[in-house]
């Protein structure tokens, strides 16, 4: 075995390579787990998503599909199938009806299936299979107003149509979920033979697309060039609409706490390296003057730094990879899907942790460990000058581009860099006073109260360092804690367990009391009814909105398309007056509508509604949950302007169940009535929501775990000193009860202070959190103020104690002599 | 320079900077120590005694002047030249032991062997802890052995590379009466039976009484005490 070999073995057994050893491993692990782990959630994520999609990707577009794209995805081995969707009259013997139609090919759906039943309004089976060649599946509905059962006859166009199942869910239907028209599925064999697409027909096509991640953006990276007007590229979590927010924000949050655990290693890495060396001066002088040449000492050094890497880059990824195993095991019994297997290139990034770490903060302060002159041997004081602040800022550097690799921006290491310093800054200068208030009270120490605190500003440097990695953990902690409660809050506000499911639509004035009875019978729960009467708005400020937008791009929402007006005594469930008056007689109109079309109150706008023109200003301005899937509006106008229109009226219900088939039975009563279930989507949604708070608990927990052995780093790299403090106090007659005392009083305190700072911090960026990132409102958290202090002077003075617990425990002669 | 010249230092100079100013610690420095010498220096503290010895040993590179252990000139040298000569001639044995905390007994006076890549060293770091009378503590760690032990187990290491010249640094200052006589006994005994040459820093005056000659370091001059 080599020299540095034995050498490093000893130094193993003496504990402070280990020391260095175990900060790897916690870094390669903590980074490779949640790394792995996030990488499966977003995969489950994104399956799931694509279920509600039937594909990986889709590309829409309102013309006929290129043969190009078709051949381009064969080329990158993705698996395709093509829809057509569009509206079209179906007829029956006797009876005709407008329904939504979709022609598909085989192998559609691609992901996620279809439900499908034999007996009129049943709950479903899933089907992964598109009807054959002939056959054609309805929606129960569809079926009652044609008055047809399965084995009837349906016409579409020229072509005629076997009933052969009810189709209760479409697996790509939610993304028009506002088509109200009743469904029908058919074979896309058949589509010529029916003679109904001819040109000018408004027709949706879609690309369906399944396959390798790599394979499929290599595919967006073809396509997305070409797409022009009325094509569209669309993945599972399309931002902008709910789903896609919601697992954007959990994203987000994993990603923070990904980077959070990336800074933890960074610190742990940073301390254990400083001891490492401090450690070593004295050694590598002494080797010095036994004839050890600098390049020896280099190369031994750089040896065992790169074995020390290589083992504990194996052991971190292996504890990593357990530990993720671990979170998805316990995780799977609560999920609705098998998590998928992590990619295993995702193991990099902890490998790229540990190595960045290691050259940042470990090879930095080795070069100067050798460089330390031999003379120290015989003048202590001759020791090398540590160039500190070019070795911090090599380390920060490292760390920051880690943040930038792993968060692929600069964004969010930029906003927790400032964070950090502005912290620091904080920390240093209220810590400074403290400590020195704590001193000036406890003048002749006597008791162990006294030294404790005495200690805190005897120790001052290292001390407001702890008090800084204390502070920054707690906050992290905090902030997590903070975060959590309110996206899980945000997100069950969002969708309450009886949000309404279905919409009834195109309901008449006169048929509204009897839909009433007709629920009140089944005891199903029904928002208002809202009357709608379509219109457009065409000019804002006595403007057209031609002229506004000439180009027809960017085009504000407001302006964009037929609106659904609606008016109503109340301003109704789901929204909230934030500017003028509501009963005031002019426009009610949405928020965010408002500042995308840049509009305030008493503007004016000019609305065609069935081709007569009325003008009126803007009295009040509302925000709408959209998420309360209650029936919502962008513009309500005043009941005067619209009730001399004839209008529909629109309601939501909540049907469960056991309510699902006597209500639909029900509603046959009424075929001309539309009714739109959203319930299969809501269910999906909910459903990942619900793995997406049991993953953010788990990943908080390795998060805080990681923060546990960062600060018993911390506390261990100051370990030396107070364990010649507290021998030196047993020596001189103290109890080990004193000591004891005087340590708790020292950590207790700083562990307070930092709880309090944190939870002054925390409470800041919550702050920040809420009004910017989750548009909430701005709120105190008591609990925070509770917990800081709790969390810092219980946990900081049992891993104190636990760290230090040698000084109690061995005889002071054998500690002042290993000194 | 003579064949059996040990130390030849000629003109020797060094000046430190510190806050007050630059402060010259050896003022020209002349002398020369023979092969299988023991010779003193001895002084009051501050004078520049453990400055000197530290140049002696190339440990720290003078301002100016001459530095030469067996016709190897050690000024103007680099550090990993000075390493190399020290490696090859010189052993040390200080004040405060300087044992490595994480290594057993046995490990430390293996470490001068083991850097010159002796297969052999484990078994001559044996037959010197036997020499020194601590063959019952070999895996005892530093922490583990009385103060008079761990300067047995420097002295064994000292001694570990078969050096022509051996640095001492106040060997006895850490200890007490009993065990400095000791000490004092196996550093002499092994001078002699190794014919290593011996330079001493002390303050016992007893101790520098023993060696053949005493060179008396005051004010950054040294002169011959005659015995």
């Amino acid at each position: 075995m080599s020299f540095t070999f034995r050498l490093m073995l000893r130094d193993l057994r003496s504990g402070d390579l280990l020391t260095l050893l175990l900060a790897l491993v916690i870094s390669v692990s903590t980074v490779t787990s949640i790394g792995l782990f996030i990488d499966r959630l977003q995969l489950s994520f994104e399956q799931e998503s694509a279920n509600l999609l039937a594909a990986d990707r889709l590309v829409r577009s309102d013309d006929e599909l290129p043969d190009e794209w078709k051949v381009k995805a064969e080329a990158l081995s993705l698996r395709y199938a093509e829809r057509i969707s569009f509206t079209t009259m179906m007829f029956a013997d006797n009876s005709l009806q407008l329904s939504q139609l979709s022609a598909v090919t085989e192998g559609y759906p691609l992901k996620g299936a279809y439900l499908v039943d034999d007996t009129l309004f049943g709950t479903g089976q899933s089907s992964t299979e598109a009807p054959q060649p002939g056959e054609i599946w309805v929606s129960s509905r569809l079926a009652s107003l044609l008055n047809v059962q399965i084995g009837n006859q349906v016409d579409v166009g020229d072509a005629t149509f076997t009933v052969t199942k009810y189709l209760v869910r479409d697996p790509g239907s939610s993304t028009s979920a506002f088509a109200i028209s009743p469904r029908a599925v058919m074979n896309m064999a058949d589509l010529a033979a029916t003679n109904v697409i001819i040109p000018g027909s408004r027709v949706r096509y879609s690309l369906l697309l399944a396959g390798e991640r790599a394979a499929l953006s290599e595919y967006e990276d073809w396509i997305t060039p070409q797409l022009n007007e009325g094509q569209r590229w669309q993945t599972p979590t399309q931002r902008g609409e709910r789903i896609g927010d919601t697992i954007g924000r959990a994203e987000s949050f994993l990603l923070l706490a990904g980077t959070l655990a990336v800074i933890m290693s960074g610190v742990a890495m940073a301390l254990a390296s400083a001891r490492f060396v401090k450690r070593h001066l004295m050694q590598v002088a002494i080797l010095k003057t036994l004839g050890a040449t600098p390049k020896l000492l280099g190369k031994v050094f750089f040896q065992q730094l790169f074995t020390l890497f290589l083992a504990g880059a194996l052991i971190g990824l292996g504890i990593g990879w357990a530990i993720q195993e671990l979170i998805a095991s316990i995780l799977s019994g609560l999920m609705s899907t098998a998590l998928p297997e992590p990619s295993v290139s995702r193991l990099w990034l902890g490998v790229a942790t540990g190595a960045i770490s290691m050259l940042v903060f470990c090879l930095p302060l080795m070069s100067h460990l050798i460089k330390i002159s031999p003379l120290s041997v015989l003048q202590p004081n001759a020791k090398v000058e540590l160039n500190t602040v070019f070795i911090y800022v090599i380390g920060f550097m490292g760390m920051y581009g880690l943040m930038c690799v792993y968060t692929n921006g600069f964004l969010l290491p930029s906003i927790m860099t400032a964070a950090i310093s502005a912290i620091a800054l904080f920390v240093a200068g209220i810590g400074w006073m403290a400590f020195k208030l704590g001193r000036s009270l406890t003048s002749g120490a006597t008791s162990g109260w006294q030294i404790g605190l005495a200690s805190l500003y005897r120790r001052l440097v290292p001390n407001l360092f702890q008090l800084l990695v204390f502070t920054l953990i707690i906050m992290l902690t905090l902030i997590l804690i903070g975060v959590k409660s309110n996206l899980i809050a945000d997100w069950q506000q969002q969708l309450p367990e009886d949000a309404p499911n279905h919409y009834l639509f195109n309901v008449q004035a006169e048929q509204i009391e009897s839909i009433n009875d007709a629920t009140d019978a089944l005891n199903v729960p029904r928002s208002d009814w809202y009357p709608m009467v379509r219109g457009r708005v065409i000019e804002a400020n006595g403007e057209s909105v031609e002229a506004l937008y000439p180009e027809e791009r960017g085009e504000p929402e407001l302006y964009e398309r037929e609106l659904n007006l609606t008016w109503s005594d109340s301003i109704g469930k789901g929204n909230e007056l934030v500017a003028g008056d509501f009963s005031a007689n002019g426009l009610s109109v949405e928020q965010k509508a408002a500042q995308e079309a840049k509009l305030s109150l008493g503007d004016e706008l000019t609305i065609n509604i069935g081709g007569n023109i009325i003008t009126l200003p803007i009295t009040s301005i509302r925000t709408v949950d959209w998420g309360s899937m209650q029936p919502n509006f962008y513009l309500m106008l005043p009941k005067s302007a619209l009730e001399d229109y004839p209008a529909n009226f629109v309601s939501s219900l909540f049907i469960d169940e056991t309510a699902a088939q006597p209500f639909y039975k029900a509603m046959s009563q009424f075929p001309t009535v539309s009714i739109l279930n959203v319930g299969d989507i809501l269910k999906q949604i909910q459903s990942i929501i619900g793995q997406l708070s049991k993953a953010i608990q788990l990943v908080l927990f390795c998060i805080l775990s990681a923060g546990a052995l960062v600060l018993l780093a911390s506390v261990r790299s100051t370990l030396e000193e107070r364990l010649e403090e507290g021998a030196l106090l047993r020596v001189l007659g103290a109890k080990s009860a004193l000591v004891r005392q005087a340590l708790l009083v020292e950590f207790g305190a700083l562990g307070f202070f930092a709880g309090i700072i944190a939870a002054l911090g925390a409470e800041a960026c919550l702050f920040g959190l809420q009004v910017f990132v989750f548009n909430s409102q701005a709120s105190v958290h008591p609990l925070l103020w509770v917990l800081g202090p709790v969390i810092g002077v219980c946990v900081i003075s049992t891993i104190g104690i636990f760290a230090s617990r040698t000084v109690l425990k061995v005889p002071p002669m054998l500690l002042l002599r290993g000194l | 320079m003579a064949s059996n010249t040990a130390i030849k230092v000629s003109n020797l100079t060094h000046t430190v900077t510190s806050n007050t100013g630059d402060l010259t610690i050896l003022k020209g420095i002349n002398m020369e120590i023979k092969e299988s010498e023991s010779v003193a220096i001895v002084g009051s503290s501050g004078s520049g005694k453990s400055t000197l010895l530290g140049l002696l040993a190339g440990l720290d590179v003078n301002t100016s002047g001459e530095v030469f252990l067996y016709d190897q000139a050690f000024s103007g040298q680099s550090e990993e030249r000075r390493a190399l000569i020290r490696g090859e001639y010189v052993g040390f044995v200080f004040q405060s032991f300087h044992l490595l905390p994480s290594l057993q007994a046995i490990e430390n006076v293996m470490l001068p062997a083991e850097l010159k890549g002796d297969k052999e060293a484990r078994k001559k770091a044996e037959v010197l802890l036997e020499k020194v009378g601590l063959s019952h503590r070999l895996t005892h760690y530093p922490n583990q052995l009385s103060g008079g032990e761990q300067q047995r187990v420097a002295i064994a290491r000292a001694f570990a590379s078969n050096p022509k010249i051996l640095f001492a640094d106040e060997p006895t200052g850490n200890l007490d009466e009993e065990n400095g006589k000791l000490i004092i006994k196996l550093l002499f005994e092994l001078n002699q039976s190794q014919g290593t040459t011996l330079v001493m820093v002390t303050h016992d005056n007893e101790l520098a009484k023993m060696c053949d000659r005493q060179l008396v370091m005051s004010a950054g001059q040294l002169t011959e005490k005659s015995l």
